[in-house]
């Protein structure tokens, strides 16, 4: 006789008390991932993510396989992919900050240093020595240079020996005075012949005499050896050519004269890109005109965004409206369409000249309007274009809430005799913003990044007249970022980029955190409801 | 025990199998290219295992997309042997120690010298040249005559030919486009940084403000406010011009497809000398790389040279991609008006300045070319402004 026994959370097992079969494929599912992962990290020498990565795979296993962990089963896969993809970047992009990472210092000091080790230098006027390769059947190579002293050598393993013209060991077969094998099997190798064994040869130091020899290319042999030592103990790269010495300064290893060696390597900067946004004119000069109409920018968006869609939200949501589920349909599609491809062709129907919108305005007689090239202009049609992308959202969202009221709420105030505006202001906004508020203010957040619809419709322009920087009327904080990052006076500048998307978090992190406190009130208004 | 060994065979094919497939290893060459050249590397590639059994892998990119992948692949062991991109590439990509200097030995001679020059920095050369290209102007010979021989006549065709109230436009450039406009500036003598004595370009001697670069955008002013050219960007100027509503088109190139796709009769010339002053446009040289992370350098620099640098490779490269070759043996084969109207530009041309100073430069100058447009600011006060933003940019990074 069984009784059924309630379900307790512990180990799970199948009859017969084995481990099901499932647990370990999901196991080696991970496990198999986080190898091929590992193995790429400890590739490219990335220690750090590689230990955070063998500590989070331990974690799942243990957790997977031992029984007295179960609970954390559940929890630990998700805890680790959030390390992985939200803590890590961030903890990333703070360092970045306090880097000069950026054109001129995208390698770090290692891989720098590797560069300049394996860079070689030819004696000037050093001759070059044509050779012919021999290959036996092993697959096993031989070269025969004619030298300079008019002598041959050959080689022998990594070692050139001089070699007497009639040798027995060099083969001519058909007579015509040109080598074409030697003792042992070997045979001549056509020139292109050498290609498949080009990546084995690049690497191989040949020695004749005192001298270094290397494979320059395929048909010629050169002296080259190499052009800098890094001296570990003393942090020091030596010219080992000219016998200058070049230290580390500023990301850059310089000489006493101040002459630097590109490329230059990644190194921490302190608080220098911080202060580069305080003190920087070219920075902190629109720094508060892109501030304020960033703040601007997300406040409209919102609130149009949300007054569009909660209006459109209440009158679909009327049951005497014919053909709703028709027209909720037809009014989704502009979120359904991807907003890279409506904000582009928004741009278009906004052209001054040729733009459909601008072509039906005159048709109608009003003229046009320079939509993209006024400021204020090209700052309505932005909140226009964004308004269009992002109705359907709160459309979306309002309607699952107020579906979700109670129809007795309406049906009480009816009978109390309150008006459809009472009704509205005191039932359905407070009910609604317990479910909408949270993410009227995760959309404030988007909208206040929203680099895409700025980019793509005005790039963050039309330029302001007079402006020392090459900010735009449009230009929020992060497509300002950008510009800050990409076309700086040197190329890229990722640290300084960092350093304002930092400042751009902790903005939003307040932002936020405010908002979310406010919100908690609204929350105990909705339960006294 | 059986489901333990089944599960680690399992972790070990998985690790094979997801081993990062696309990284320079020894021994296979990988090429970076975009969506026109990988085709016909493809060819190559497949003719090239054949004969030596080495795999040659060809990967697809948007052409802008292979520079900025580069910068974060290549330091993370996962960037190409060989890339394919155009020479102003160069001084970020050297300045980040991303490329590895290019021999061409006996073979340096078949190439246009002045491409050449584009691809050397600091004294370096450090891609092979296949193309060169330089915007001209195309015409429509349905409501042009003649091909013009001075820009003044040609803005008298310009005029003669448009008529606003059925849509048909004159002569168009997209506007604000520094690249497009920049033949109207060097006319004159105006230029975008001026040499240092060692032959590099100095990034604090600008030359958007002088005196003939004003000229240029005063004329370009003069254009607009006469109705001649309207403010149009790039794509609308296009569509105008495969629709018979543009007689006169100033850009590059690669429209050459999209026109005679379109079955327009078209001329394409380089832009007429204004004011007796040669047009000097930007001069584009596309070449291939090698990048320094590369495990096969001296195989990926024999590729090059024996299977790129041939006649039938870049006779290939421009039967899909119709620039006119940098290698001369191949330039000679080709006989085609439009190459040799590219070429000629090309001649006159100045090199798009490559050190890594020209990112700080494109945004400024063409805000200045939108306000003078626009009719906000007169030429000099527009040009002085970018200027000035410009160097305060470049000042600014190079104090550090």
């Amino acid at each position: 006789m069984f009784v059924t026994q309630p379900a307790r959370p512990g180990p799970r097992t199948a009859p017969g008390g084995r481990t099901r079969p499932w647990r370990w494929a999901v196991v080696a599912l991970i496990d198999g991932l986080a190898l091929w992962a590992a193995l790429w990290l400890a590739s490219t020498g990335a220690w750090l993510l590689l230990i955070i990565l063998v500590a989070g795979a331990i974690g799942i296993n243990v957790a997977f396989l031992s029984e007295r962990a179960y609970p954390l089963r559940y929890l630990l896969p998700g805890l680790f992919f959030m390390f992985m993809m939200v803590v890590y970047p961030i903890v990333y992009t703070v360092y970045v900050a306090f880097t000069d990472y950026g054109t001129g210092h995208i390698l770090t000091k290692a891989q720098a240093i590797r560069q300049f080790e394996s860079r070689l230098y030819e004696p000037p006027g050093a001759p070059r020595f044509p050779f012919t390769a021999f290959q036996n059947d092993g697959g096993d190579l031989r070269f025969l240079i004619p030298w300079e002293d008019g002598r041959w050598i050959l080689s022998e393993g990594d070692q050139f020996q001089p070699v007497d013209r009639d040798d027995p060991a060099l083969i001519d077969a058909d007579g015509d005075g040109v080598v074409d094998g030697l003792a042992g099997g070997y045979r001549a190798l056509p020139t292109l012949g050498l290609m498949r064994h080009l990546h084995e040869l690049q690497e191989r130091v040949f020695h004749y005499d005192g001298v270094e020899l290397r494979l320059a290319s395929l048909t010629q042999f050169a002296r080259l050896s190499p052009r800098y030592r890094y001296d570990p103990a003393a942090d020091q790269l030596v010219d080992l050519e000219t016998g200058t010495v070049y230290r580390p300064v500023n990301g850059y290893f310089t000489s006493e004269a101040g002459e630097r060696l590109t490329p230059g390597f990644r190194s921490l900067v302190g608080w220098r890109n911080f202060t580069a946004l305080l003190t920087n004119p070219r920075i902190s000069g629109p720094f508060f005109r892109v501030f304020v109409w960033t703040f601007v920018w997300a406040f409209l968006s919102v609130a149009s965004t949300f007054g569009l869609g909660f209006g459109l939200s209440l009158v679909l949501n009327d049951p005497r409206l014919p053909f709703r589920r028709v027209y909720r349909s037809l009014l989704i599609l502009p979120y359904a369409f991807p907003a890279f491809i409506s904000a582009l062709i928004w741009r278009g129907l906004l052209n001054t000249e040729v733009g459909v919108i601008n072509q039906v305005l005159r048709a109608v007689g009003l003229g046009g309007v320079p939509w993209l090239t006024d400021p204020l202009w090209a700052k309505v049609a932005v909140l226009l274009v964004n308004l269009w992308l992002g109705f359907p959202y709160m459309m979306l969202v309002t309607t699952g809430a107020l579906q979700s009221i109670p129809d007795e709420l309406y049906e009480a105030a009816y009978c109390d005799g309150a008006t459809s505006w009472q009704q509205l202001r005191h039932i359905t906004l407070p009910l609604l913003m317990v479910s909408v508020a949270p993410l009227l203010i995760s959309s404030f957040a988007f909208n206040f990044n929203n680099f895409n619809v700025i980019y793509l419709v005005t790039q963050g322009r039309p330029p302001i007249p007079g402006a020392g920087t090459p900010a735009g009327a449009t230009d929020i904080l992060i497509s300002y970022t950008y510009r800050l990052a990409f076309e700086g006076g040197s190329g890229t500048d990722y640290g300084l980029a960092s350093a304002v998307a930092v400042v751009i978090f902790i903005l939003i992190g307040t932002i936020s955190y405010v908002n979310f406190r406010m919100t908690g009130v609204l929350e105990r208004v909705g339960e006294h409801v | 025990m059986k489901r333990l060994a089944a599960a680690l065979v399992l972790v070990a094919l998985l690790a094979l199998g997801a081993c990062p497939a696309l990284a320079s290893t020894p021994g296979t060459l990988l090429i970076w290219a975009d969506e026109v050249r990988s085709q016909v590397l493809l060819d190559l590639a497949r003719t090239f295992e054949a004969e030596y059994g080495i795999p040659v892998r060809v990967q697809e990119m948007g052409f802008g997309d292979i520079r900025d992948t580069l910068n974060v692949a290549a330091p993370a062991g996962e960037g190409p042997d060989i890339l394919v991109g155009a020479h102003d590439w160069l001084g970020q990509l050297v300045t980040n120690g991303l490329l590895e200097p290019i021999q061409l030995g006996e073979k340096a001679d078949a190439f246009l010298p002045t491409a050449l020059e584009a691809w050397t920095y600091d004294g370096v050369l450090y891609g092979l040249p296949y193309a060169t290209e330089a915007i001209g102007l195309f015409y429509n010979k349905a409501l042009v005559p003649r091909a013009p021989a001075t820009f003044e006549e040609m803005i008298e065709l310009a005029r003669a030919a448009a008529d606003r109230s059925q849509g048909i436009y004159g002569y168009a450039l997209p506007i604000p486009d520094p690249y497009h406009t920049f033949p109207l500036m060097s006319a004159q003598g105006g230029y975008v940084f001026g040499p240092t004595p060692e032959g590099g370009l100095d990034p604090l001697d600008i030359g958007l403000n002088t005196e003939g670069a004003v000229a240029g955008v005063e004329l370009f002013d003069r254009l607009i406010e006469e109705g001649v050219l309207p403010v149009l960007d790039f794509a609308t100027m296009e569509g105008l011009f495969v629709s018979h509503r543009l007689a006169f088109m100033q850009t590059g190139p690669w429209e050459l497809a999209t026109v005679r796709n379109a079955g327009i009769d078209y001329g394409f010339i380089p832009i007429p000398p204004i004011n007796g002053q040669p047009a000097r446009p930007f001069v584009g040289v596309q070449g291939f790389m090698i990048s320094s992370f590369s495990a096969n350098k001296l195989l990926a620099q024999a590729f090059l040279n024996e299977y790129i640098a041939t006649t039938e490779t870049m006779l290939r490269l421009f039967e899909l991609d119709p620039r006119p070759p940098a290698y001369l043996p191949a330039l000679e084969r080709i006989d085609d008006p439009d190459m040799e109207a590219v070429a000629q530009a090309a001649a006159v041309g100045i090199p798009m300045p490559a050190i890594p100073q020209m990112a700080a430069v494109w945004t400024a100058w063409s805000d200045a070319l939108t306000l003078v447009a626009n009719q906000e600011l007169e030429p000099k006060a527009a040009l002085d402004d970018a200027v000035a933003q410009i160097r305060a940019t470049i000042e600014a990074s190079l104090n550090r």
